[in-house]
Order: structure tokens, then C-alpha cells, then sequence
């Protein structure tokens, strides 16, 4: 029976070894040290102990890791046919949030109760990456070209930036927006619609802001101007900036930056964290971090090249522009050079949340790896 | 479904093309990124570094220990006393409320108390200790640490209170302590000590500067919450200096008990060598302990509203007519402006008119011809309105101000007012009203506008007894101050003082004098002296005695020395709506007998520094 996938369903079947051993270790071992990064920074913050975060961080990542190279040898099919699916589902339950979701710090953005809860905007991400992929999948180069297969996706894109806009979450709108683009683009979607597109969106702004809940507008403007209210909104910003400068070029070494440890950066374990390593370690350790990030994007945009299948390629493109998204954005933020709007840094952030996101990504693109290059399964 | 393979290959070819653009634009972010770290990280560290370092350093202000307040004889007034507080921190009592009603179960405490306490916490840190009660008892203390584990964030402290060992009879002169309410940026970096006492009143207010102290500092390392971390660097506080007074505590007492029979009433005893003030007593009185212990909202409003305006310390903020107690101040300008000769008789009839009003004598029948000895002696006010009309007010003014009236003395209470001195320029200036002949007669008998304090009076009577220009004194001279020359000899002619001196103990020992009540009775020292009644509007009335209603009635005012012949002690009586003069005349006597009584029972002790006086008997002899 001819299936949407068959055409990638002819190769002989692969071993479990065999599958193993097309997984591309190299991006492995940078997320792990990414992780050991996170742990020994999440140690110094706790004022040198594994407790409270960075034991679980470490035991986190582990799971997460046995679950990436169990993606790893699922067939790329699965995520094919699933990539709707998950989507509607990722769609129907930020539909759901304004009405049974918790609210925290002023936003709801959690569903869920007690122990199991987790927010829909995160499974979006996974989602939008996955159906964005499958859509370019099907399409030949000519339509791609079309304006009426560029609706779809933008379609796809808009509804859930609105959905959260609304909850509201500006950094996860933030993010859909630069991931389902940054899609459209690899995809092959004309320039000319973006060119229209950043025009359209220039020209929307005043109407954008109008629509910003006020703690928005009042991040932005503080962003804007942070010395108008350096222990209110500018508090973040300030204390971050501070911790960074402190810093210096070689740091103050490790466990002894005082703005971490006298707990005077807020979100220091979370959102925060770059600003201790910047304190600690100094402009030096900063340009090791990015350049750690950017081997590991890098990497992950060889691991697409190298790939046949087109929804393969797409998904690990994907997954490697949801890192860069993060990275730019967190690194943005804590230093000042955008708002605050509570994205962490990638697998170095305690948090489950994230990295769940980022570790299924990250499988998914390991599977589209080992299975996209030829019509193997 | 075909997928043709060029299209395939199209597709990769620009996948690959379109990654290295989004590439370059990653790329470019992390440019950006990396940029603004060395921004902030290498080109601007030197502006941050310091930052962080005001971040987690907390300067904390040590406050000093309090200086003592001594009497003349070292009897300690106000000392500093142990005491234990107790505090909740927030952060570690999670249910603040919960944990305050089981604290009130040992330390009594209302649900306002509690409310007030829950709303002060919110408003601090949540790891900033805040009061609940201060001078617990000891078992107190003991029952709270003994239920501490059920206690969550409360911690008993060990802080000073101040003391005060007299109570109501020295509450005015040594006052109390409070809180600093507000600071300016200039101010001592102490006062932001939130143990920090400072004087409110009295010499706990006066001498504040030198009782106070020096603040110490400790620097530590502090997180966010204000938490401290570590101490890095303590200097410790200089306790304030003692502050020893004039007075004699005891007598005081003795005084202030038997003044307590007048409702209201005022009096001070100096050294008339000195200038020491032995005795400043003011009735009614307060609990200065209760004040500065923490006085409820609704306690201090009676205390302040009270009629009796307790917290006046009448003795130097109290402000009298004169009345005839001032008469020696007009017999000193007429004879020093030679207005008046002693022989000169002028008659008395009862009556003096002028300008269409006339002034009635105490003697409503008249005193017949009279001179200024028989004048003073017998009060007569006619004589005396004669004296005024003859001077004219400028010039009974310049020896009201001669004789220390109508300016404060200095003797560091900040309560303490200058009164009034009356003259055309000062209604001009202050009621905006021309000066009219019959306010000169008034000034000239002690009434009208003229406004004087128990301490100047006393002032008048030590500058009469010894003709020098003796000055009070509060603060004890130390060793080395004490050596310094005597008071300046007054202007007026030694002759004309000695009149008006004998003219003052005739007034007490003459047969039938006005101020009879105030001989000390046989075998004891002469007592030199002058009553006076201050009218206060209500008319002829006010002379009738018992039968007019208290609050109309005059206050009776009475100024002496004693001994007559060689004086020591110089003494101004005020009781307040007294009615009759001779009640203040009965006050002082009773005052100089038991200074009297105390100098008989210790010889030595006849001042409050009694070692380096002059021979009170020489002094006369310089000024007659």
C-alpha cells in the first residue's frame, strides 16, 4: 500500500547496532558537556552542594539522554505520521489554557494538576517544528513557491503565537515566530514574501503593543530604560548586568562570584544563569559557552545537509534553530539586550521543563539522522 | 505519487544555500551577543566590579551606650538598665500571625499589637527582624526560649533601656529619651541605629550631644535579603559621656513632696554664690520611665492634653505675670535713675489715677505717706505706679533687662523660654499696637504684658541678694572649669541694692510685713523676701481668697533669700491660681527649712559643690 512515506519505506531494515552506530556522537558528547556545564554551575549557585538543583539537574539530563538514543532508533515514519496528530493535539490544548489552566505569576500557562503538569507551549514547540516539516515534505519545489502554500504554514505559525500572546507568554510567541520563519526560509519559500512580510510587520507594531498586557510594555519600556526603575522591573537586568561586569575577563573564579552566591541576581538558577557564568567565569568562560553552543548548531546543520528526506532535514534544521533561539534570546536577555521574557539557556538551565523540550527535539533530529539519509528504516 | 529526483536535488542545493545564509544570521546573533559581553565584561568591568561590592556589603551603625545623668552629689538620675526584647523574622516563622498569638500567650499582646506587627513585618524584609516587645521580664525570657521549637523565627535579644531612678519629682529636669522619628542626610550616621535613643526633653535633650555618644560600625556581607553572611570589619562604639548636674536630688524630692499639696506649682532654689541650681522642681510631674519605655498612643495624648500640662516643666517654661514680686525691680530703676530719693514720701491713698483709669492698692484704705523702704515693704502699688509714671517704660524695661527678664539663661534646657520684657517697640513689633501710658504704671507693678519664669525670678533674687550678676547653672563645672572668676559686679549703686535688700526683710520680719508667712521662726536664719500675685484678669475678685472659683483666682508668686545677713540661698516660689500671695510665701519657707534642715544634718554639704564657694558673709560685705 502506497503511504505518504513509502517512497523512504524501501531500504532494508536496520539493526538496533546498526542504528547506533549512525547516530552522530559528536552532538552528543557537546550536549553532555553542556549539561556538566549546567551541573557545576547550578553547584556553585547552591553554595557548593548537589542540592537542591544540581543532582537532579545531572539525574534530568541522564533520563533525558536515554530517551534521546531510544528516539534515535525509532523509525522515521512514526514522527511523519505523527506530526498532525501532535500538532492538533499541541493546538487544542492551548485552546484549552485560558479555561482550566493554573495561573502563575500572573499568567496562565501551566495545565494540569499537582505533580503532572506541564505547559502546552512547550509541546508546541516540538509540534510546530514536526508539522511545519511535514507540510514542506509533500510539497515540490513549484509549489512551495506558491502563494497559496505559504497561507498554510503561516497559518499554522500564527495561531498558536496568538494562543499564547494571550496566556501571555511572550517568549514562547517569540519563539514560534523565529522557528516557523527560520522553517519557511530553509523550506524554500521565496524571499519576496519575507521582504513583504517584515514590511507587514512594521507596519503592525503600534496595533502589537496596543495589544501587550502591561507587565509586557512595562519589561519593554523598562528594557528600553532600565535606570527608571533599577529595584523594580530594571532589578533583573541591573542585577545581571552587574554580575557580568563583575566578572570581568577571567572571572572571579568558581564559587566565589558574590552576586550568585549572596543570592542578589533573581532567577540565578534558572533564566539567570548565564550572569554566574559570566561572573565566575568571566568574559573568557562566555565566549567558550557560545562557542560551545555553536559548534553544537553547526553540527546539527551538517547532520540536515546530509540527509535525503526533506521532512529529515526540516526536523533537524528544527531542532537546531530551537537551540539558536534559545541561546540568542536567553544570552539577549540577561544581558540586557532585549526584555526579559523567561527563556532559559538550553540543557545549562535547571529545569524540566526546557530540557524535556529540547532532549525529544533533539531525538526526534537523531532519528531523522540515522533514518533520512537513505530509504533505509 | 512521484518525486522526481532533480527536484530532490534542487531542493538540497538550496537547503544548502539557505542554511549558510541562516547561518551567517546565527552567526551574526552570537557576534552581537558576544560584542555585548565584552562590552559589559572587558570595556566596562571597572564601572560593575564596584557594584557588585555595594551589593554585598551592608554598613550597619553600632549604637553607643548612653551616658549616665548624675545629680550634684553623684547620685545617678538616668543610668542604663538590661533588659531583653523580642523579635520575629518573618522568613522563619512562615505563619507570622499564628506564631504571634502563641508569643501573646506569654508576652501579653493585643490583636491590634498583633495586626500592627503582621503590617510592619510585610512592610520589611523577609529576613529582617522586627520588635514584638521590649523589657520583658526574666521569665519571660526563660518560657519563650523554653517553647522555642514551637516558636518558629521569634529570638529573644539583649538590649538597653534607659532608667530613671526618680520618677515625677526630676521628670522635667532630666527628661526622656525616644526614638529618632526623622533624620536629615547631614545628621550623625547614628541616629539611623534603630536602637538608637535620643533625648527628647529636659537635660536627656539638653546635654544630648555630649550623653550620646559615638556610633560604631560594623561592615558584613550581606545577600539579597539582607541576610548577613559574615562580618568583615567592627568598630566599636564610644559610650556617651556622664552628665552631672546641679541639683541635689534628695532635697528635690523632699521638695517636689511637700509642693504636691498645690495643684500646680513651680520652684527653684540656686546657689546664690554659684549660680548653682540646687533644687528646679515643676508640679505636676510624669513618669519619665513610662515615656521612654514606650508610651501608647492613647496614654501620651492624656499626658499632652492634660489641664495640668504635666509634661511643662513650669520652672523654666512656665510663664508668670510678676506681680509685686517686681517691685524691687522698679525700686532699683527709680533710685539708680535718681527719679526718687529713700527719704521721699509719696502718699498713698488707696488709689492712684491716671489717664482717666485708676489702679487700686493692695491696701484699699492707702498706706498714707510712704517711702520706698515702707513700699516695698507693705506692697504698696501706688507708690510704685508713681515710680513707673516718673520712669517711663523704657526705662523700667532696661533694668527688668539688667536684672536677667525678658532672655533665656542658658542653662541647656531647650524648654526654656526668655518671656517678655515689655517696651513700645515690642507691642509695635508684636502687636502691632501703639504703647499706652497705663501699660507703663502695669509693667511697673508686675502685671500686663510683662511675662517672667520661676528660674528668672530666682535669677532676680541671687543677683538682689549678692549685687552680682549671677547667671544659673545646671551642668556641674567640671574640676578644672570651676576655678573661674565670680559673676560681674551688677550697675546698679551698691547703696540703692542694700536698701532694697533690707527693704526685703522687713517685708518678712517686720511686724504685720506682707511676706510674714515666710520667716523660718526662732532661732533660725533671717529669710529676705518679696510676695507677689499675679492678676489674671478676673478683677478685684481674685484678692477675696477661697471663695472664688480656682481657675479665676491670681497666681501667688514669692522670690527671698536667706541667710538675710550673708545669703546662700536664693529662692523663686510660683503656685498657680495660689489666690493669696502668703501661699507662696508658706512654699518657700517650707523649701528653705528643709534646705536648712539638710545643710544642719550634713555641715559640709551646703552647695552642690560646696568645697570652693566664698565665704557667704564676705559677699555682702563687697556688694553693701
Amino acid at each position: 500500500m502506497q503511504t505518504i512515506y513509502s517512497a523512504w519505506n524501501t531500504g532494508q531494515p536496520l539493526a538496533i547496532g546498526e542504528k547506533l552506530r549512525r547516530v552522530y556522537w559528536p552532538v552528543i558528547l557537546i550536549v553532555c558537556v553542556l549539561a556538566a556545564v549546567g551541573a557545576a554551575t547550578l553547584y556553585s549557585v547552591s553554595g557548593g552542594s548537589f542540592q537542591p538543583w544540581a543532582e537532579r539537574h545531572t539525574l534530568r539530563f541522564l533520563i533525558m539522554l536515554a530517551v534521546v538514543v531510544a528516539m534515535s532508533t525509532v523509525r522515521l515514519e512514526v514522527w511523519i505520521k505523527l506530526a498532525y496528530p501532535v500538532y492538533g493535539i499541541a493546538l487544542l490544548m492551548l485552546m484549552l489554557v485560558p479555561f482550566v489552566g493554573v495561573e502563575a505569576l500572573g499568567a496562565k500557562r501551566w495545565i494540569g494538576a499537582g505533580a503532572i503538569s506541564f505547559q502546552p507551549s512547550e509541546l508546541m514547540k516540538l509540534a510546530l517544528v514536526a508539522a511545519l516539516a511535514r507540510y514542506y515534505f509533500r510539497l515540490s519545489q513549484d509549489q512551495v513557491r506558491r502563494l497559496r502554500y505559504v497561507l498554510p504554514p503561516l497559518a499554522m505559525i500564527c495561531v498558536p503565537v496568538l494562543l499564547t500572546l494571550q496566556q501571555p507568554d511572550l517568549g514562547s510567541a517569540a519563539l514560534f515566530i523565529a522557528l516557523g520563519l527560520a522553517l519557511m526560509f530553509l523550506a524554500g519559500v521565496p524571499l519576496r514574501y519575507f521582504a513583504f512580510g517584515a514590511i507587514a510587520a512594521v507596519v503592525a507594531l503600534p496595533a502589537i503593543w496596543s495589544g501587550l498586557h502591561g507587565y509586557q510594555k512595562r519589561r519593554i519600556e523598562v528594557f528600553l530604560n532600565p535606570g527608571t526603575d533599577p529595584l523594580g522591573a530594571g532589578y533583573h537586568i541591573t542585577q545581571s548586568k552587574i554580575a557580568f561586569g563583575a566578572g570581568g575577563l577571567a572571572g572571579k573564579g568558581f564559587m566565589h562570584g558574590t552576586q550568585s552566591q549572596l543570592d542578589f541576581v533573581p532567577e540565578k538558577h534558572t533564566d539567570f544563569i548565564a550572569s554566574i557564568i559570566g561572573e565566575e567565569w568571566g568574559f573568557t568562560g562566555m565566549m567558550l559557552l557560545v562557542a560551545i553552543y555553536a559548534a553544537l548548531i553547526l553540527m546539527m546543520m551538517l547532520m540536515a545537509r546530509r540527509c535525503e528526506n526533506r521532512f529529515a532535514r526540516l526536523a533537524i534544521a528544527g531542532s537546531a534553530m530551537t537551540f539558536f533561539v534559545y541561546v540568542f534570546i536567553n544570552l539577549a536577555m540577561v544581558t540586557g539586550l532585549v526584555p526579559v521574557v523567561g527563556i532559559p539557556l538550553p540543557l545549562v538551565s535547571y529545569g524540566g521543563t526546557s530540557m524535556t523540550t529540547l532532549m525529544i527535539g533533539l531525538g526526534v533530529a537523531m532519528s531523522a539522522y540515522v533514518h533520512g539519509r537513505d530509504g533505509r528504516r | 505519487m512521484s518525486f522526481p529526483g532533480d527536484d530532490d536535488r534542487r531542493k538540497r542545493g538550496q537547503f544548502t544555500r539557505r542554511s549558510l545564509l541562516l547561518g551567517g544570521a546565527q552567526a551574526t546573533g552570537f557576534l552581537l551577543v558576544g560584542w555585548r559581553l565584552f562590552d559589559l565584561q572587558v570595556a566596562e568591568s571597572d564601572r560593575y566590579a564596584p557594584l557588585a561590592d555595594e551589593n554585598r556589603i551592608s554598613l550597619q551603625v553600632l549604637a553607643p551606650k548612653r551616658g549616665r545623668i548624675l545629680d550634684g552629689y553623684g547620685r545617678v538620675l538616668a543610668d542604663n538598665q538590661e533588659t531583653f526584647r523580642v523579635t520575629i523574622t518573618p522568613s522563619l516563622a512562615r505563619n507570622v500571625g499564628g506564631v504571634l498569638r502563641r508569643v501573646s500567650r506569654i508576652v501579653p499582646l493585643s490583636d491590634d499589637e498583633i495586626a500592627r506587627i503582621v503590617a510592619r513585618t510585610r512592610k520589611q524584609g523577609r529576613h529582617v527582624a522586627t520588635t514584638i516587645a521590649t523589657d520583658l521580664t526574666f521569665e519571660q525570657v526563660a518560657k519563650l526560649n523554653l517553647y522555642a521549637p514551637s516558636l518558629p523565627g521569634i529570638k529573644t535579644e539583649f538590649a538597653w533601656r534607659r532608667r530613671y531612678h526618680d520618677g515625677a519629682a526630676l521628670s522635667h529636669v532630666v527628661g526622656f529619651v525616644g526614638s529618632v522619628e526623622r533624620f536629615g542626610i547631614d545628621d550623625d550616621a547614628v541616629v539611623r541605629s534603630p536602637d538608637l535613643r535620643i533625648g527628647k526633653s529636659g537635660a536627656e535633650l539638653g546635654f544630648d550631644a555630649d550623653l550620646r555618644g559615638t556610633g560604631g560600625t560594623q561592615k558584613s556581607e550581606v545577600d539579597a535579603h539582607g541576610r548577613i553572611v559574615r562580618h568583615l570589619e567592627t568598630v566599636d562604639p564610644v559610650a556617651g559621656a556622664d552628665v552631672a548636674l546641679t541639683i541635689d536630688a534628695e532635697l528635690q524630692r523632699r521638695v517636689v513632696d511637700r509642693m504636691e499639696s498645690a495643684r500646680r506649682s513651680a520652684a527653684v532654689v540656686l546657689d546664690v554664690t554659684t549660680g548653682n541650681i540646687i533644687t528646679m522642681a515643676s508640679v505636676p510631674g510624669f513618669d519619665p520611665a513610662a515615656i521612654a519605655g514606650g508610651i501608647s498612643v492613647a496614654d501620651w495624648e492624656k499626658l499632652s492634653a492634660s489641664e495640668d500640662n504635666p509634661l511643662l516643666n513650669r520652672a523654666v517654661a512656665g510663664l508668670y505675670a510678676p506681680g509685686s514680686t517686681f517691685l524691687v525691680v522698679t525700686a532699683l530703676a527709680a533710685l539708680g535713675e535718681g527719679v526718687v530719693s529713700l527719704e521721699e514720701r509719696i502718699v498713698c491713698n488707696g488709689k492712684y489715677q491716671y489717664g482717666g483709669q485708676v489702679y487700686s492698692c493692695s491696701n484699699p484704705a492707702g498706706h498714707g505717706p510712704i517711702t520706698l523702704h515702707d513700699a516695698i515693704r507693705s506692697s504698696c502699688e501706688v507708690f510704685f505706679c508713681e515710680m513707673s509714671a516718673r520712669l517711663g517704660i523704657r526705662r523700667i524695661a532696661d533694668a527688668a533687662r539688667a536684672l536677667g527678664f525678658g532672655a533665656t539663661s542658658d542653662i541647656g534646657l531647650t524648654e526654656e523660654k526668655p518671656g517678655v520684657v515689655p517696651d513700645p517697640d515690642w507691642k509695635r513689633g508684636n502687636l502691632n499696637a501703639g504703647w499706652l501710658g497705663g501699660e507703663t504704671l502695669l509693667t511697673g507693678i508686675g502685671q500686663g504684658y510683662l511675662q517672667v519664669t520661676p528660674l528668672q525670678l530666682a535669677s532676680l533674687a541671687a543677683r538682689i541678694a549678692s549685687g552680682r550678676d549671677v547667671a544659673p547653672v545646671l551642668r556641674k563645672p567640671t574640676a578644672s572649669e570651676s576655678v573661674t572668676a565670680a559673676f560681674r559686679k551688677l550697675s546698679f549703686d551698691a547703696g540703692y541694692l542694700e536698701a532694697v535688700r533690707q527693704a526685703m526683710v522687713a517685708a518678712v520680719n517686720d511686724a504685720s510685713a506682707s511676706a510674714e508667712k515666710a520667716r523660718l521662726g526662732e532661732g533660725k536664719p533671717l529669710v529676705a523676701g518679696k510676695t507677689g500675685l499675679s492678676d489674671i484678669g478676673a478683677g478685684a475678685a481674685e484678692r477675696a481668697g477661697d471663695a472664688v472659683e480656682w481657675a479665676k483666682r491670681g497666681h501667688a508668686l514669692f522670690i527671698g533669700y536667706e541667710p538675710a545677713d550673708a545669703p546662700r540661698y536664693a529662692i523663686a516660689a510660683v503656685i498657680e491660681h495660689g489666690g493669696n500671695s502668703e501661699a507662696a510665701a508658706i512654699l518657700a519657707r517650707d523649701i528653705l527649712a528643709l534646705i536648712d534642715d539638710r545643710d544642719a544634718r550634713a555641715p559640709g554639704r551646703s552647695g552642690a559643690d560646696g568645697g570652693d564657694k566664698l565665704p557667704a558673709g564676705g559677699l555682702l560685705h563687697e556688694a553693701g
